[in-house]
């Protein structure tokens, strides 16, 4: 399942067809090209005018942070990317951003960091060319560096207040013991606050992942595949390749089930999250399609379980399901908000036995259809502009550099049975791959 | 854009039985986006029901119609994946949606039930109140700290005034709201001369007059809001927050007499984009603050109410309203480096007043807003309801008056209305602490406040520092208050 996004919406004169049974998910015919370098390039032109994005996809997150104590460092870098180069001070690259009118940021995230940008189509040149000169010729100093770690501290204790970024971070301590996953994209405090003393460390990253051979370029908009190919070549054409693989370490299987705690120190409300080990992005196989299914079957807001707990009986006042596509096997989670203490066992028991309900019964295949058609137009619908595009993207990319893997992957929904969400559901929802955290206030 | 502008057309309803106004944008996509904006808000909350327009809203977009259970609203409208959107501000009600034209139907026939006729059901109204209470309680108090801060802002500066509490309302004013308070606020407000109806894409011919047809049954009729001037502030006034919390989040803003529209509005949206265009790494604020010194996460200024800047890059439309302020967000420091960032903000804040922009900065500022204004209407979604902010403030389409308001502007306009609309001297000032009355003391005795660096820093920052250190921040003494946070929006 896509992360959810904060644009959402629609796909122009393309939605009839991917709104259509026949249709292709992914709408729009796409240039998709490597490079002798290992650098792939995937441009997508759209019937919007004049706008263009360029979202530049590294595949390295917080799950290529294998050394201990360097948790939270791949988001680091991506700070560090904004601080200059050989060529251009980070003052140059700012006003030169802002000449364009360009609206730019990056996100880093477990399997992943993204470097995006969306301007008028008459700057795409110059955008490009100052992109390729901070992913080759990355330049600061050991002082700038150390400053840069205290704004990721600042990121870190802004959202500190909130309990749902402290329960996700003993969710995934409890849940894996080895493999990176263990630890969320901000990282560790103790290794934040570390950072400003892993300046050697960061010229090894860099070395490492900010090669062609992990990097992809999308490009969206009011553009021609042909020009944007030749722009590519001609900045990018000699950046050149790496050579070190990420060994991620496995995370083996689990011998019993785990739950953990959390005691926030001011008043807030119990929430409560149930985790299975899940299946690893798959577009071949039915299991990532069959457990998103199931989330939404399940935990959605027409489930019979949200009926129960929001609706009727008003002890929750938020359910939802993750099942985000991970490179690896990851976390089915569902997580309630509720209203009184005294409910949390009980809802925690509610949740288990919507599970189990999937193991032991097939679901009605009206359902099933109505969750299909559900997420096919809710697809459609984020894809009704330039950067939404190539935001969506970005994230499929993320995973295996093609936008195919959407088409892929919507048949596979589209192919799923009754019978296969029970093996399914028998397969991941076992006992000794669950973890269960609770969070409340400190007594 | 004035091409665009052109397909753009605003029915005024005097040909029509409808008494309100109608935008529609025809087109070939086959999404339908629909959006009806009330002229009606947080600011027409009778005293002690603070929250009633809110939850009216709430129960129009969250809860069933007469016809349909709000369950089987959701069963219906989830496999065409519609959401209907409502947001409250304190002079505008919005209710935005989008739907493939294949459900257009099917989708119309529920969401006009769930405007026109709603099902008033005292299980949703429990529902929704408690969902109200606890966002207050738990997701603004307890969990979003530069929120919080912002809000409290806006409260202090409009104590004693129609937009002096949080749309969302007051705890206790949401307890004791009742379903007559409700179905008498629905039916004197939600009338359709208050109603605009904006709607985009490949629906049918027919669509638009038969939403006019229908919305024309809204017969109620509201009182004009007045507004009377926000109370002076007098100097430098402090407020603080006591919670328990690992950093200190601090919002500071006076009140400006100048909206969209005005002569002085776009010199002005070039002063703040240049001190702290929002969430942009390019603003003066930002680089001081963060980028030279690592003091936090980002500082941002604003002209125009902005609310969820944490979440998002680019504001939501309809928050149109006939008063602003002028604001900086300072995102979460270290306790104890608080003092001097506040110093700082005022040094540079100070300095912006005293002044002003460069030819540069001027020119560098003003292309980047030419441009940028392209990316704020990215969706239709956005479209109309910047469309239907413009007819509010009665200005053409966004685009257009941004535009053609830059080509003519000048450096000396823009200084001119930095030094008329943003004086320093009265401001308040708004702290989320922990331990506040060590801060409150340190402010108020203008202590030194030295930064310690994690590493060496040039000269011209070390020098500053000097300086801003020991910055005289002329903090009231009698102004300043300490709120626990339990009491915040109770």
């Amino acid at each position: 399942m896509l992360p959810a996004l904060c644009t959402a919406l629609l796909g122009i004169s393309m939605l009839a067809q991917a709104a259509g049974p026949q249709q292709k998910a992914f709408p729009y015919a796409y240039d998709q090209h490597d490079f002798s370098n290992g650098l792939r390039l995937i441009t997508v032109p759209t019937d919007y005018p004049n706008v263009v994005a360029v979202y530049i996809v590294v595949q390295t997150g917080s799950r290529n942070e294998i050394e201990p104590g360097k948790s939270g460092f791949a988001h680091f870098f991506e700070h560090v990317m904004f601080r200059g180069t050989k060529n251009m001070s980070p003052e140059e690259y700012e006003q030169r951003l802002k000449r364009m009118g360009a609206s730019s940021n990056a996100s880093t995230w477990d399997d992943r960091t993204i470097y995006h940008t969306t301007f008028s189509k008459e700057d795409l040149d110059e955008l490009l060319r100052i992109e390729a000169d901070r992913f080759e010729n990355l330049s600061y100093s050991e002082d700038v560096f150390r400053t840069e770690a205290l704004a990721v501290l600042g990121e870190y204790n802004k959202s500190s207040a909130e309990p749902l970024e402290k329960l996700n971070e003993v969710l995934y301590d409890t849940a894996f013991d080895k493999h990176t996953y263990k630890h969320t994209t901000i990282g560790f405090l103790k290794d934040i606050e570390d950072m400003p003393n892993q300046y050697a460390y960061s010229k090894v990253f860099f070395n490492r992942f900010y090669r062609p051979e992990y990097t992809t370029i999308i490009v969206t908009g009011d553009v021609s595949p042909v020009a944007v190919r030749a722009m590519v070549e001609k900045y990018w054409g000699n950046w050149r390749r790496g050579s070190y693989k990420v060994d991620i370490p496995a995370e083996p299987a689990h011998s019993g089930p785990r739950t953990n705690h959390v005691d926030w120190p001011s008043p807030t409300l119990p929430v409560i999250s149930v985790a299975f080990r899940n299946s690893a992005y798959t577009d071949t196989e039915a299991d990532s399609a069959a457990l998103d299914l199931i989330g939404q079957l399940g935990f959605s807001r027409n489930s019979d379980l949200y009926r129960k707990l929001v609706i009727e009986d008003q002890t929750a006042d938020f359910l939802a399901f993750d099942n985000f596509d991970h490179l690896d096997p990851n976390l089915f989670t569902v997580i309630a908000r509720v209203k009184k203490e005294a409910d949390v066992s009980r809802i925690r028991d509610q949740i288990l036995a919507t599970l189990k309900g999937f193991q032991d019964n097939p679901v009605p295949m009206d359902k099933l259809e109505a969750v299909k058609q559900h997420l096919r137009y809710a697809f459609a619908l984020r894809l009704d502009n330039s950067e939404a595009i190539a935001m969506t993207l970005a994230h499929f990319i993320s995973l295996r550099r093609t936008p195919e893997t959407i088409n892929r992957l919507y048949d596979r929904y589209a192919a799923l049975t009754p019978a296969d969400l029970q093996r399914i559901a028998r397969k991941y929802f076992t006992e000794n791959e669950r973890t269960i955290v609770t969070l409340s206030t400190k007594q | 854009m004035k091409f665009r502008w052109m397909f753009l057309m605003v029915l005024s309803a005097a040909a029509q039985s409808f008494a309100g106004q109608m935008i529609t944008q025809p087109g070939k996509s086959p999404l339908v986006t629909i959006r009806l904006v009330f002229r009606t808000g947080a600011a027409s909350d009778p005293k002690g029901k603070e929250g009633l327009a809110a939850l009216t809203a709430a129960m129009v977009a969250e809860a069933g119609s007469r016809r349909l259970t709000y369950q089987q609203i959701l069963d219906a409208l989830f496999p065409m994946a519609v959401n209907i959107d409502d947001q409250v501000d304190k002079e505008m009600t919005t209710f935005s949606t989008e739907t493939h034209v294949d459900n257009l139907e099917k989708f119309y026939g529920i969401f006009r039930d769930m405007v026109l006729d709603p099902g008033w059901r005292e299980d949703d109204l429990r529902r929704l109140k408690d969902s109200a209470i606890n966002f207050l309680q738990v997701s603004l108090r307890g969990n979003n700290d530069e929120e919080l801060g912002k809000e409290v802002l806006y409260n202090e500066i409009y104590a004693g005034h129609p937009y002096g509490h949080y749309d969302i309302g007051r705890v206790s004013a949401i307890r004791s709201i009742t379903m007559d308070d409700l179905k008498q606020f629905y039916r004197t407000h939600y009338n359709a001369s208050n109603l605009t109806i904006a709607v985009a894409g490949g629906y049918p011919k027919d669509f638009p007059s038969r939403l006019q047809q229908d919305f024309s049954r809204l017969k109620g009729s509201a009182d004009k809001l007045r507004l009377p001037a926000p109370k002076r502030i007098d100097g430098r006034e402090l407020v603080m927050v006591e919670k328990q919390t690992r950093s200190v989040a601090i919002s500071l803003g006076f009140p400006i007499d100048v909206r969209r529209g005005d002569a002085d509005f776009v010199p002005l949206l070039v002063a703040k984009s240049w001190l702290g265009q929002h969430r942009s790494s390019g603003g003066r604020l930002y680089d001081r603050l963060r980028e030279k010194r690592g003091l936090n996460y980002g500082d941002y200024a604003y002209i125009e109410y902005f609310p969820r800047g944490m979440y998002q890059f680019e504001p939501d439309p309809n928050l149109a309203r006939k008063q602003q302020i002028f604001q900086v967000w300072i995102r979460p420091v270290k306790p104890e480096t608080a003092h001097f960032a506040l110093r700082l903000a005022i040094h540079e804040l100070e300095r912006f007043h005293r002044q002003g922009l460069s030819e540069e900065d001027f020119e560098q500022t003003r292309t980047f807003l030419s441009k940028y204004v392209n990316l704020l209407t990215k969706t239709k979604r956005a479209e109309l309801g910047y469309a239907i902010d413009s007819q509010y403030y009665g200005i053409p389409n966004y685009n257009t008056y941004l535009k053609s308001a830059l080509a003519k502007l000048t450096r000396d306009d823009v200084n001119r209305a930095i030094r008329k609309h943003l004086p320093m001297e009265n401001m308040k000032i708004v702290v989320i602490a922990e331990n506040c009355g060590k801060l409150r003391d340190a402010i108020l005795s203008e202590a030194r406040s030295p930064m310690k660096y994690n590493s060496p820093k040039p000269k011209e920052i070390l020098e500053e520092d000097e300086i801003v250190e020991k910055l005289p921040l002329h903090v009231r003494k009698d102004s300043v208050k300490i709120l626990p946070v339990n009491t915040v929006f109770e």
